[in-house]
Order: C-alpha cells, then sequence, then structure tokens
C-alpha cells in the first residue's frame, strides 16, 4: 500500500450565499466578538489575531462537555478568515463525536454585494461509493426533517 | 469515527468496501502486515459495525455494513443544518445594522 492510500479522506460542508452588503460590513460580522455572538455564538477569549485560540459553548454528549476548541489560524481582511474547530469526544456516536476540523471563510465581491462562503471541512469519512451513497441519501433525509439537535443548538444560541 | 483513524484499518476498509466478500487471507495478501494485525482489525470493524462476517465452511467472510456510517452522517448533517440556520440569522442581523 502507498501512503497516497493511506490519506485520510475527507467531506466537507459547503454554504456559498451572495448578501446584499459590502465585504468589510460581512467581515466585521465575522470578526467581532459581540456580533458573532448574535449570528453564530458567544465566542470566549476571542480575538482576530492568528495564532489565538477561543472556545464556544454547545450543548454536552456523554463525556464531551460540548466546549468546541478554535485557534485562529488566518486573518486576510475581507477576504479570508480560517480557524480550526475541534471537540467531541472518541466515545461518543453521532453528535458529540471527535471532531478536527476547519472552518474557512471566504469573501468576494458580487456585483452590488458580497459571495460569502462557508467551507466546514476535515469530516473523516472511508473513501467508497457505496459509503457516499449512503451518506448522500441520509443527509438529505436529515436535511429535510431538522433534527431535534439542531432545534436544541438553536435555543441555546443567543437570539436579539 | 476513532475506528477509521488508523491508517491501516482504514485501508483494511476500503478493501472490504471495494470486494463484494473477502476473506482475512486475502485482505492480508499485499497489506504489509500480518494476518493477526488483520484479524485485530477486523474485530475493530465489527465493534464499530462497520463490517460483518458470514462463516461458510472453514472461511470467514467479511463484507462492509454502510449502515455503520450513519453516526458521520448524524454529525455532519447536524452541521449542514446549524451552518445553514447561521447563514439565515447572519442575513437578519445585516439588515439590522446596514439598512
Amino acid at each position: 500500500m502507498n501512503d497516497a492510500a493511506l490519506e485520510p479522506v475527507t467531506q466537507d460542508i459547503v454554504v456559498d450565499e451572495v448578501f446584499p452588503h459590502s465585504p468589510e460590513t460581512i467581515w466585521k460580522t465575522l470578526t467581532d466578538g459581540e456580533l458573532m455572538a448574535r449570528w453564530i455564538m458567544p465566542p470566549s477569549g476571542f480575538e482576530p489575531v492568528v495564532g489565538k485560540r477561543f472556545t464556544f459553548s454547545t450543548m454536552p454528549a456523554g463525556e464531551w462537555d460540548g466546549v468546541i476548541h478554535c485557534q485562529v489560524l488566518e486573518v486576510v481582511p475581507n477576504q479570508r478568515f480560517v480557524y480550526a474547530w475541534k471537540g467531541g469526544h472518541e466515545d461518543n456516536v453521532g453528535y458529540g463525536s471527535r471532531l478536527e476540523t476547519v472552518v474557512t471563510w471566504t469573501l468576494s465581491k458580487a456585483g452590488e454585494g458580497t459571495r460569502l462562503r462557508l467551507v466546514h471541512s476535515g469530516f473523516v469519512l472511508p473513501k467508497n461509493d457505496t459509503a457516499y451513497q449512503n451518506m448522500s441519501e441520509g443527509w438529505s433525509k436529515v436535511m429535510h426533517n431538522l433534527d431535534a439537535v439542531a432545534a436544541e443548538q438553536e435555543a441555546s444560541s443567543t437570539r436579539h | 469515527m476513532r475506528t477509521l483513524a488508523d491508517p491501516t484499518r482504514r485501508a483494511v476498509y476500503e478493501r472490504i468496501v471495494g470486494a463484494d466478500e473477502i476473506t482475512v487471507a486475502e485482505l492480508t495478501r499485499g497489506s504489509g502486515v500480518t494476518q493477526g494485525a488483520v484479524s485485530q482489525h477486523l474485530k475493530s470493524l465489527k465493534q464499530a459495525g462497520l463490517v460483518a462476517e458470514r462463516p461458510e465452511g472453514r472461511n470467514v467472510y467479511y463484507r462492509a455494513q454502510p449502515a455503520g456510517l450513519a453516526p458521520l452522517v448524524d454529525w455532519m448533517s447536524h452541521y449542514g443544518v446549524f451552518w445553514r440556520e447561521r447563514f439565515a440569522d447572519l442575513r437578519t442581523l445585516l439588515k439590522e445594522i446596514d439598512p
């Protein structure tokens, strides 16, 4: 077996939308702790500085206290913002299982507004068609009925 | 999915997926590890619900159980939903701060 065959296979979540606001305004909502709290979750110890570690608190599961450990990896004002997103526990299955991922925000001009692209990468998966087929079937099923976890998450995040 | 974090185990799993059914001996060939090691990996994969076994005479045949991947679907779809909702919240917030 060569090394290439041993590379872990990962899958990404991508959300890509255009907003009728300037990149500068959107950048602020991504990199200002108080504004982040209003649409993602309240961060703890956040500063948009490379190397800075911060956390989010979410719903605990089993051995996991629900804390997401993040670290700022890249800051290119009004263009690109990247942080590590780690959490979960090895003993959990499904929600709360081990997670070592990266969240990448990319901003680009789109007409009068801004295209904001989120890539949440690093969900480790086995490389095979059967798995992907099952993944995407399960995926679309779940996407169509918001699960209870997401609803609770929703309820626990700050609202204004 | 700690079960698949080990590269050798992942390779074993992928070979099971790639084959319809496969024996330990076949899995060991070309794997670069001993049959004992392959058996250990199979045990972990079985415990994780990723493979099923079917004894037939003196052989045991292994095949993949895609249902074992449901936990990954669960965790990933949680985030799929989570981020879409966050985008909706962001749209609302931007309207407020930048009418």
